[in-house]
């Protein structure tokens, strides 16, 4: 895993409109990375991959990516009331690849439905997106953003509202794609998990730390980011961060 | 059956409805979906002062329309500048002020008679060029919708994120407006200023409750148009009532059908299970 | 220097205009109105309530063409028409966002296509499209100034009551939401005010441009203050000040009141957001408002008396038999222009005021023009009112045509000329020559009309016209009416595909060789119907109206010889058919 970093971030600060609401975000990530990205609702996550997308402009500072990009964000995002089917959103993510006259031929649908397949939703792909699961569908996502053929990937909470078995499978998804070589970067309020990747990197309005877990994930760093809301949970004496309200969107 | 189409003027008014029917039912799937039914409304609203200004002076209305809808959207823009005002307020600012224009314009005493027609639409009175230019503009939309179409489902489907699978929602915007102009464009003709919404969005939201992805769902749109505008000049023809009220009353009608037949099987269905089908794979 | 003299004028005729009681109850019910549509106008901006408004109103137009058909009040009508609106919306708009706007546009043209089909085909009464679309000032009477106060009372007192809780609840639902589900009570209060709002401005401006007393003065003061109090004090201000010039307007450009409102109110946002972006500079609001005053004072039209009597005349035919029998001893006001269609006309302030001033008012009778007897109502002197109608030998059943008939036309000149020596007995002696004169041109007329129509044989002179409007002169000279586009004796009527259709069949079958599209008619549908057919739709008739200055059918005798030549040039297919029949 050496090589060109992935993802490159330099001082950048971002807002929308009035004083940035980020500062002060350095971080690399080789490919094959993974880096949870943690923090409060508001504390910068969303800014920080809105302009890992390119949806924002940074303000102050640069934020290069290698490859292409793909995110997966929350599901409820989404239109859950479009009628398109599970293949029909794995297919959108050949648009940056097709020439604006071109429809999606027949290779793209074989494509997605590898896409599909490699998530483990091989015979949904007719299925309708909002019909399905929320772990389901945010398995869907991440098949388009797989059939983008996306370097770095850009995830937005994606165990949330997911049971056991589907978190287990998404888990060793995530791993095997990793393992191919592409950089996954995780917002998560989830600390176990985030003990369990390659990296961490923590934001509240500014980047408080970013290293290996076993160094940032420190008591005083947890509290820097959380501003104070660390607990230990009785049972085995986990430490865990209880978010105060889900939707900042 | 058949007998109103031995007619010739019923005969174009049925290519007008057909045409009409393919670009409101295939773009009123997206004006459902982003929706814009307000804008389609505001929109013809707007027209409204171009074409009696084009009706007055004697250019074709097509032309009067299009500067019309320039002007129309450059003011709405800067209405919408304003911070203070939501969008839905600036436009009726705008569309109230020009829509006043126009009336005043085609009501005062001095303009020729029949403005009254670009009101409520005469689709009997269409002539040949009339549907050739139909026919050129109903393609426009068609050939505009089929190149966006990717575009179209990626910035409706999560605006956030489309930026990221090579969306462009700024693009989308002001494609969508452009075409809703040209199919108003079309349309006024046939129903007027006031009725042409009906086209615009009651086949969508009729095929939205029958479809369940979208291509089938403009297909049906389109159908059920087509077959609403039929009807509507059937009703015309032997109940004698105004032709294009008639079509798009029956386009109104036919989706409050298909609403009400919706929610009738909503309440015969057993309740679904509170969690979510069995999903562990 | 200009600038002056234009605003000199209207100034002058601003104490005039004000003092007709008419224009005075516009007045009043605009500034009752200006309380509630401005308290109201803030709720609606603050909310994001303007489509809803807009709609409620529009969807209240079924409800006043029911109310016109059947003959109850017409507020009744629109707020069970907009109560129905609401109510609907609220039930069929999904709980999720997008329903609200796809099913409020859609209810709305429902309504809309509604008022249309009820207005043209089922109650063929005289309700004017136009006034209950565009608002009318003649249509104003004590039962709108009465629920006007009363909407408007109620406003603020519920204002007072609930108006914090709407605060709040503007910042946790939209408009959307709230409106969809079940709302709560308070919200839902603000929903029925606003529909009653609405209902209560509908004769004032109209079912489609209630926007521009509820949500144009409402966005321009939002522009410059965000603060309540002074945002909903302001706005009333400026809705009684915008209500007030408006009516002004529209009685200076004969414009309906809504319409003159909604261009002013956008004229004086445009200005006011000029003024904010400029860092509110006072000079530029001046000088928006003077603008504004110019371009309006300077269209107005200015009125003239010298000391001759005055006859208001309403048709252009009547006005022509006015001006023949009493020449220059009489001035004539003669309210319908060429080419104005009389069957729906809306009288305009302008009318009556010439109305006020006369001493003899002529009107055609026969329901033609219905709107003759508000006029004289309005205008509230005591000119004698001469319904020729009841003059004319010939009639029609229920056709008002009659001045197609010569004979018809003669003794209306007659009754004319008995009026004016009644009206004015000093100069008896012109009249008396005056009418003689034109009477012998009339005969001469017909009679070489009838000469030119015998030589044609009968199964050619077949008509077919726009509408039904020559009924009387078929009769006199033999023609056969085949059938019209629009089968109706009233132009209101929108062609239905049906009826097309069976006069093409007619037309095919009878052999017709010409269709006649009439001067004051938009003349589409009969090319149409020509090309169609194979006949030819090259003559236009003068059917309702003379035709303009200069034109062949200026005057009475003149429309009737252009007739002639056209049907019988059409009839014949020869040019020179009756060419020698002059007025």
């Amino acid at each position: 895993m050496t090589g060109d970093p992935a993802v490159q971030v330099t001082r950048l600060a971002a807002g929308y409109g009035g004083p940035p609401v980020l500062v002060d975000v350095t971080f690399a990530a080789r490919p094959g990375e993974r880096v949870a990205v943690l923090g409060p609702n508001g504390g910068g996550k969303s800014t920080l991959f809105r302009v890992l997308l390119g949806d924002l402009p940074a303000a102050r500072g640069t934020a290069e990516l290698l490859g292409r990009r793909g995110t997966v964000p929350q599901t409820e995002r989404s239109r859950l009331d479009f009628p398109v089917s599970a293949l029909d959103v794995a297919l959108m993510g050949t648009l940056s690849r097709l020439p604006w006259w071109k429809r999606p031929g027949r290779d793209e649908h074989r494509r997605a439905r590898d896409a599909l397949a490699v998530v483990g939703l091989g015979d949904l792909a007719g299925a309708s997106f909002g019909e399905l699961s929320g772990g389901q569908r945010q398995r869907v996502l991440v098949a388009r953003a797989l059939v983008q053929e996306a370097d770095v990937l850009l995830l937005d909470e994606p165990f949330s509202g997911v049971d056991e078995p589907t978190a287990r499978q998404l888990e060793a998804l995530f791993d095997r794609l990793a393992a191919e070589g592409r950089t996954l970067l995780m917002a998560t309020h989830d600390l176990e998990q985030a003990r369990a990747w390659d990296r961490v990197l923590c934001l509240n309005r500014r980047q408080i730390a970013f290293g290996p877990p076993d160094a940032v994930l420190t008591r005083e760093v947890l509290e820097a980011t959380y501003g104070g809301a660390v607990v230990t949970l009785p049972e085995g004496g986990e430490e865990a961060v209880l978010p105060a309200h889900h939707h900042e969107h | 059956m058949f007998e109103p189409w031995a007619d010739p003027t019923m005969r174009r008014a049925l290519v007008e409805v057909v045409l009409l029917g393919l670009a409101g039912g295939a773009l009123g799937c997206w004006i459902v979906f982003y929706g814009l039914s307000y804008s389609a409304e505001s929109l013809a609203h707007s027209l409204f002062p171009g074409l009696v200004v084009a009706a007055l002076v004697g250019v074709p209305l097509l032309l009067g329309g299009a500067v019309g809808i320039v002007l129309a959207a450059v003011a709405v823009a800067a209405a919408a500048r304003a911070p203070e005002l939501g969008r839905d307020t600036s436009v009726a600012v705008v569309v109230t002020t020009l829509f006043g224009l126009g009336v005043v314009l085609a009501l005062s005493p001095e303009s020729p008679p029949g403005i009254q027609g670009l009101l409520f639409g005469d689709i009997l009175g269409v002539s040949d060029t009339d549907l050739v230019l139909a026919a050129i503009l109903v393609l426009v939309v068609l050939a505009g919708l089929r190149v966006l179409h990717g575009q179209l489902l990626v910035v409706g489907f999560d605006r956030a994120s489309a930026r990221a699978f090579g969306g462009r929602p700024a693009l989308v915007d002001t494609a969508l407006l452009v075409l809703i102009a040209v199919a108003i464009l079309v349309s006024v003709q046939a129903l007027g200023n006031l009725l042409v919404v009906a086209v615009l969005v009651a086949p969508a939201a009729t095929a939205r409750l029958l479809a369940r992805r979208v291509v089938p769902m403009m297909a049906v749109a389109c159908a059920v148009a087509v077959v609403a505008g039929v009807g509507g000049l059937y009703l015309s023809y032997y109940a004698s009532t105004a032709a294009g009220a008639s079509v798009a009353g029956l386009m109104v009608v036919l989706f409050l059908v298909g609403l009400a037949g919706r929610r009738i099987r909503l309440r015969r269905r057993p309740p679904l299970p509170a969690a979510p089908p069995p999903a562990a794979r | 220097m200009q600038a002056t003299v234009a605003l000199a004028t209207p100034l002058a005729a601003i104490g005039d205009v004000f003092s007709l009681p008419f224009v005075q109850r516009g007045v009043v019910e605009v500034l009752l109105l200006a309380v509630g549509a401005g308290l109201l106008g803030t709720w609606i901006v603050l909310r994001g309530l303007a489509f809803y408004s807009h709609a409620v109103g529009t969807a209240a137009f079924p409800g006043l063409v029911v109310a016109d058909g059947l003959g109850f009040a017409a507020p009744i009508g629109a707020f069970a028409a907009a109560a129905l609106f609401a109510a609907a919306v609220g039930r069929l708009a999904d709980s999720r966002r997008r329903g609200y706007d796809v099913v409020t546009a859609l209810i709305l043209v429902g309504a809309l296509a509604l008022g249309v089909i009820l207005a043209s085909d089922v109650f063929h009464s005289a309700a004017n499209v136009e006034t209950l679309l565009f608002g009318s000032l003649l249509v104003i009477d004590a039962g709108d100034l009465a629920l006007a106060g009363a909407t408007s009372a109620l406003a603020v007192l519920a204002t007072l009551a609930l108006g914090r809780t709407w605060l709040a609840s503007g910042f946790d639902a939209d408009a959307t939401r709230a409106i969809g589900m079940r709302s709560r009570a308070p919200d839902l209060i603000l929903f029925a005010l606003i529909a009653l709002a609405t209902v209560a401005a509908l004769s004032a401006v109209g079912a489609l441009l209630v926007s521009a007393l509820f949500v144009v003065p409402a966005a321009t003061v939002r522009l410059w203050t965000r603060r309540m109090l002074p945002w909903q004090i302001a706005t009333v201000v400026l809705v009684a000040v915008e209500g007030v010039v408006g009516l002004w307007i529209s009685v200076e450009w004969n414009a309906p009141p809504g319409a003159a409102i909604a261009l002013l109110a956008g004229g004086v946002f445009a200005v006011a957001a000029l003024a904010v972006t400029r860092a509110r500079r006072p000079a530029v609001l001046v000088g928006g408002i003077v603008a504004l005053a110019v371009v309006a004072g300077g269209c107005g039209a200015a009125g003239s008396s010298d000391g001759k009597p005055e006859v208001v005349a309403t048709t252009t035919q009547i006005g022509d038999f006015a001006r023949a029998v009493g020449g220059d001893a009489i001035d004539v006001h003669q309210i319908l222009q060429p080419n104005t269609d009389p069957h729906d006309y809306e009288p305009r302030p302008a009318d009556v005021q010439a109305a006020a001033g006369a001493r003899l008012v002529l009107v055609n009778g026969d329901d033609l023009d219905v709107w003759a007897k508000k006029v004289v109502e309005e205008a509230g002197g005591h000119p004698a009112v001469l319904d020729l109608g009841t003059k004319v030998p010939v009639k029609r059943g229920s056709d008002p045509h009659w001045w197609h008939d010569p004979v018809n036309a003669q003794a209306a000149v007659s009754a004319v000329h008995d009026a004016l020596v009644r009206a004015d007995p000093g100069h008896r002696a012109t009249f008396a020559r005056n009418a003689a004169a034109y009477l012998r041109r009339v005969r001469a007329l017909d009679a070489a009309i009838r000469a030119c129509f015998t030589r044609i044989p009968a199964s050619d002179r077949k008509l077919v016209t726009d509408h039904d409007a020559f009924g009387y002169f078929a009769r006199r000279y033999g023609i056969d009416v085949v059938g019209a586009v629009i089968p109706s004796q009233t132009t209101q009527a929108q062609a239905s595909a049906g009826d097309v259709a069976r006069l093409d069949a007619l037309i095919k079958r009878e052999d017709v060789r010409a269709v006649f599209p009439e001067s004051s008619l938009s003349p589409k549908l009969a090319q149409a119907i020509a090309r169609d057919t194979g006949a030819t739709a090259r003559y236009t008739l003068y059917g309702d109206t003379l035709g303009p200055r200069g034109s062949a059918g200026a005057t009475y005798l003149g429309m009737e010889a252009a007739n002639a030549r056209a049907m019988a040039q059409a009839f014949t297919g020869r040019p020179d058919a009756c060419e020698g029949v002059r007025p």
